[in-house]
């Protein structure tokens, strides 16, 4: 049961003005594509682009306006809309459950909006000069328009999903970032390898889409509310009080999953979306293939915002995660950034190895929501976004100049031919591979959003253990520690964000983070006389070592291949002359690389040392925010960002040990091996051992291949079973039975209708005829005499009756 | 002695007839057959001209119908001779047994 309801006047005027502007922003796009998709053949070639354009700048204006307002406010929390538009109310077994449309007004969505619309108005102003060479005619029509209207769409479904306050309007445009991702690729559909891979994207992210459905109904069924906010506090009164998901139990194919098995379950169900979109391990094989659409599309969709969608997925289902689903989440980022950056040593496709790099980097950023560093990925997913959508651009720059050459074996020397290009790339290098002075707060992006997710690995990995200890101990004093000081628990914890975990798990409700809330949660004794609660604590508190040696490994991998993608390119001597020679730079479309690399410089100082206010955005929507009250809210971001100033717990200093000189190390070894061109590679690479690992490598460790043999071959094996069932069974029966059952009419009708009645009657008549003829011919005998006799004695019969009856 | 009365006529007249119809029957003969014809019709002429003398009115009737069928007797010899002529130039023989072409 459920009735729809058009918004109203008064829906509108309970807006506040940045949800109406956010609002616009993302309603701009969608205008501009609903207008190009029905004129665009008509407006033509550059004025369909910049038309795109436009659309995106009123987002970017009202974007802009919603940070700028959202920075000066003083009360930020007071600017959140109370309550939202009930677009279907469902009726559940008597009781009214409104769905929402809820504009979510906070720190992230504040953020996240800005950076999509900016990082999309570069691209998109970069597209016009790139897709005047690259969008030829099919069947007559130019493809010139289509693109900016995909582009606007996906514009508009991105946007939307980002002020989505629900999780199922939030899964709604989920999918429209799909399909636009579909169509993105596909772009250039008369070509085989373009079309499969979009199906490949999209059946892919299908199979991750499946399990984000799966935990939806479990949101549904057991929180029984899609909001983000409402849900959170459902699930935590849950934990609380062992009820609602936590007493209940499913069967699942003869498995039976209760309590927090199930909240883990959702969890991970949920996680399987953001699996799909941001191509983790095992689903990750989608995104390389994807590079077979447009390099905008490339740049804005598959490097700089949907894939990072599930990222920002898991941020915003981060507390209804258990801490079994955390680790599977971290688990499988870690696996994806290690695999992922091996394989991209070995690409020699320009694009090949930004995707692989982009894939690695979305691990590090999984990997991190995973270990519990909610602010330190998210800032990871920006600053990656404004290098890695540069780099893109970069890349498609240098394919556009070189006629379409993606190869970098062909390239290198371009530094001469395309400066800007070269030196944007470059800075982008220096970001993803960590560049910064070790030990002060001067680099850039990847310096500090990698050290952050890095050190909060460690402290899970090897101060969790002593904090639990030393937190057990301190539970028994109960009420004493309600009143503990905020100077105590910052000296104490450094990485808050490491135990947003316990807040979500413990709080109830009116506590202040993780300690305290367990405090005063187990204020009539020890907590742990809860068994459950021990528990929860006792199996999130550590993460193998190897959880934390391997992404330390691979911050060495990435500059590495950072370094040897560019300087194949843009360093050394030319190697292929046809290539050089035609090289050339484009004038419009390196505005935009321009922009895109002051975005990278100032991003991270944005983030990191926030230039328009005291606190750092995102922070104040961080999962513990909504556990703290306003006053301590101020003085817990700090730690939440891993941002506090005693040196002691600044993750910089602690990691500089680790990874303080990777990049020095990694961009060095690429020089040195690159220096003389390709030659030294190539004997690196002839050597016994090497040999083979490079032939795994090349093969991107056989995923494909397995996919293609067991998934793909498998799924073919069981539809031919199956085709082979219906053609035996049904399609073969049917015939057989039409077969047998025209035989048996036509056995009926010949021998009985028509031997028996039709024949017989004619035959009948016939007998008949002949039978009396016959008789009545015997007398005929054509011998007079015979008739003589006949007729007298014919006669004296008649006259012998005559008398007789006369007499009588 | 008896004296001669209607019975001796129909007497005679049924022999007469009776053989005229045996002939017909069992001569094969065309001509035998015209003969046997003849008999019957003139055992018929001798019942007309008896039953008119001994019930007549004083009329002579009965003479009168002998007369005309003695005239087509006469008519209908010529005829039979005819076809018996004809029956012999087809069949080369006058058995009637032979004309057997309407039997059924």
């Amino acid at each position: 049961m459920s009735i729809a309801r058009m918004p109203s006047r008064a829906d509108l005027e309970t807006m506040g003005t940045y949800e109406i502007a956010l609002c616009l922003g993302v309603v701009a796009p969608l205008l501009m594509f609903v207008v190009l998709a029905f004129f665009g053949h008509r407006i033509g070639k550059p004025v369909s682009g910049w038309a795109a354009v436009g659309g995106v700048l009123v987002s970017l204006g009202c974007a802009s306006y919603v940070l700028v307002g959202w920075l000066s406010s003083p009360d930020q929390a007071a600017l959140s809309l109370t309550h939202g538009y009930e677009w279907v109310v469902l009726n559940i077994a008597g009781a009214d459950m409104p769905i929402e449309f809820k504009v979510k007004l906070d720190g992230l969505t504040v953020m996240m909006y800005f950076m999509v619309t900016l990082v999309s108005t570069c691209i998109f102003v970069f597209s016009i000069g790139y897709m005047a060479g690259h969008s030829d005619e099919v069947d007559g029509q130019c493809k010139f328009h289509r693109f900016f209207c995909y582009l606007s769409l996906f514009e508009f479904s991105m946007l939307g999903l980002l002020i989505s306050s629900s999780i199922f309007f939030l899964f709604i445009f989920w999918e429209l970032v799909g399909l636009c991702s579909y169509l993105l690729i596909g772009f250039y559909f008369d070509k085989k390898f373009a079309s499969n891979a979009a199906m490949k994207a999209f059946i892919t992210n299908r199979v991750g889409d499946f399990g984000f459905l799966l935990g939806l109904m479990l949101v549904f069924v057991f929180l029984k509310t899609f909001d983000l906010d409402q849900a959170a506090e459902t699930f935590r009164a849950q934990y609380a009080d062992g009820s609602g998901i936590f007493d209940a139990s499913i069967s699942i194919l003869g498995w039976q999953v209760s309590g927090m098995g199930l909240a883990t379950l959702m969890g991970i169900g949920l996680f399987c979306g953001a699996m799909g979109k941001s191509a983790q391990f095992p689903l990750h094989v989608w995104l390389p293939d994807a590079m077979a659409g447009p390099t905008p599309v490339s740049a804005l969709i598959h490097a700089a915002t949907m894939v990072a969608a599930g990222v920002y997925l898991v941020a915003r289902i981060f507390r209804l995660l258990t801490p079994d689903a955390q680790f599977f989440i971290a688990v499988i980022g870690c696996i994806t950034l290690t695999i992922t950056a091996l394989i991209a040593i070995v690409q020699v496709d320009i694009k090949k190895v930004l995707a692989y790099s982009t894939l690695s980097q979305l691990g590090y950023m999984i990997f991190g929501m995973g270990v519990g560093a909610w602010p330190a990925a998210l800032f990871h997913l920006i600053t990656h976004a404004f290098f890695k959508a540069m780099m893109f651009l970069g890349s498609g720059q240098v394919i556009e100049g070189c006629h379409h050459v993606q190869d970098m074996r062909r390239m290198g020397g371009l530094r001469k031919k395309m400066p800007v290009t070269c030196w944007t790339f470059f800075i982008g290098v220096l970001a993803i591979a960590g560049f910064g002075i070790p030990g002060t707060h001067y680099g850039l992006g990847g310096f500090f959003s990698k050290d952050e997710v890095l050190a909060v690995a460690y402290e899970r990995s090897f101060n969790w253990e002593n904090r639990f200890a030393s937190h057990a101990d301190d539970g028994g004093h109960g009420d004493d520690h309600a009143a503990e000081s905020l100077d105590e628990r910052k000296s104490r914890t450094g990485l808050m964000s490491g135990r947003v975990v316990l807040a979500s798990g413990e709080s109830d409700g009116a506590g202040h983070g993780s300690k305290e809330a367990g405090d005063s949660h187990a204020a009539g004794g020890s907590h742990h006389d809860d068994p459950v609660l021990a528990g929860i604590a006792l199996q999130q508190r550590v993460i193998p070592k190897w959880m934390f040696w391997l992404p330390i490994i691979i911050a060495y991998v990435t500059p590495f291949y950072m370094m040897r993608c560019w300087w194949m390119t843009f360093m050394g001597k030319p190697r292929d002359e046809d290539v050089y020679h035609h090289a050339h730079e484009s004038r419009l479309m390196y505005v935009p690389l321009i922009v895109l690399a002051v975005g990278t410089v100032f991003a991270s100082y944005f983030m990191f040392r926030p230039v328009l206010g005291e606190t750092a955005v995102i922070a104040t929507s961080a999962p513990l925010v909504v556990a703290v009250d306003g006053a301590a809210a101020a003085d817990a971001q700090p730690e939440l960002l891993g941002l506090s100033h005693d040196k002691d717990r600044d993750p910089h200093r602690a990691m500089i040990g680790y990874v303080g000189f990777a990049w020095v190390v990694g961009m060095g070894l690429a020089i040195l091996i690159y220096r003389q061109g390709l030659e030294l590679a190539e004997r690196i690479r002839r050597l016994p051992g090497v040999r083979f690992i490079h032939m795994c490598l090349m093969e991107k460790l056989f995923f494909d291949y397995v996919y293609d043999t067991v998934l793909v071959g498998g799924t073919k094996w069981v539809l031919a079973q199956i085709a082979r069932a219906i053609d035996t069974y049904i399609i073969d029966g049917i015939a057989n039975l039409l077969g047998r059952g025209t035989v048996r009419l036509a056995e009926f009708s010949g021998n009985i209708v028509d031997a028996g009645g039709v024949d017989g009657l004619v035959d009948a008549i016939a007998e008949t005829t002949q039978g009396v003829s016959d008789v009545v011919r015997q007398p005929q005998t054509g011998r007079i005499r015979n008739y003589v006799l006949f007729g007298t004695t014919g006669a004296a019969l008649v006259l012998a009756a005559i008398i007789a009856v006369v007499m009588s | 002695m008896f004296e001669i009365g209607l019975t001796h006529y129909l007497v005679v007249a049924t022999v007469l007839f009776v053989m005229g119809i045996f002939v017909m029957i069992t001569k094969r003969n065309a001509i035998g057959i015209l003969i046997g014809v003849e008999m019957v019709l003139n055992g018929a002429n001798i019942n007309l001209v008896a039953f008119n003398r001994y019930n007549g009115l004083g009329t002579i009737d009965g003479q009168m119908v002998s007369l005309f069928v003695i005239v087509l007797a006469a008519a209908e010899a010529a005829l039979a001779v005819a076809i018996c002529m004809n029956f012999y130039k087809n069949l080369n023989t006058v058995d009637v047994d032979r004309a057997d072409a309407l039997s059924g």
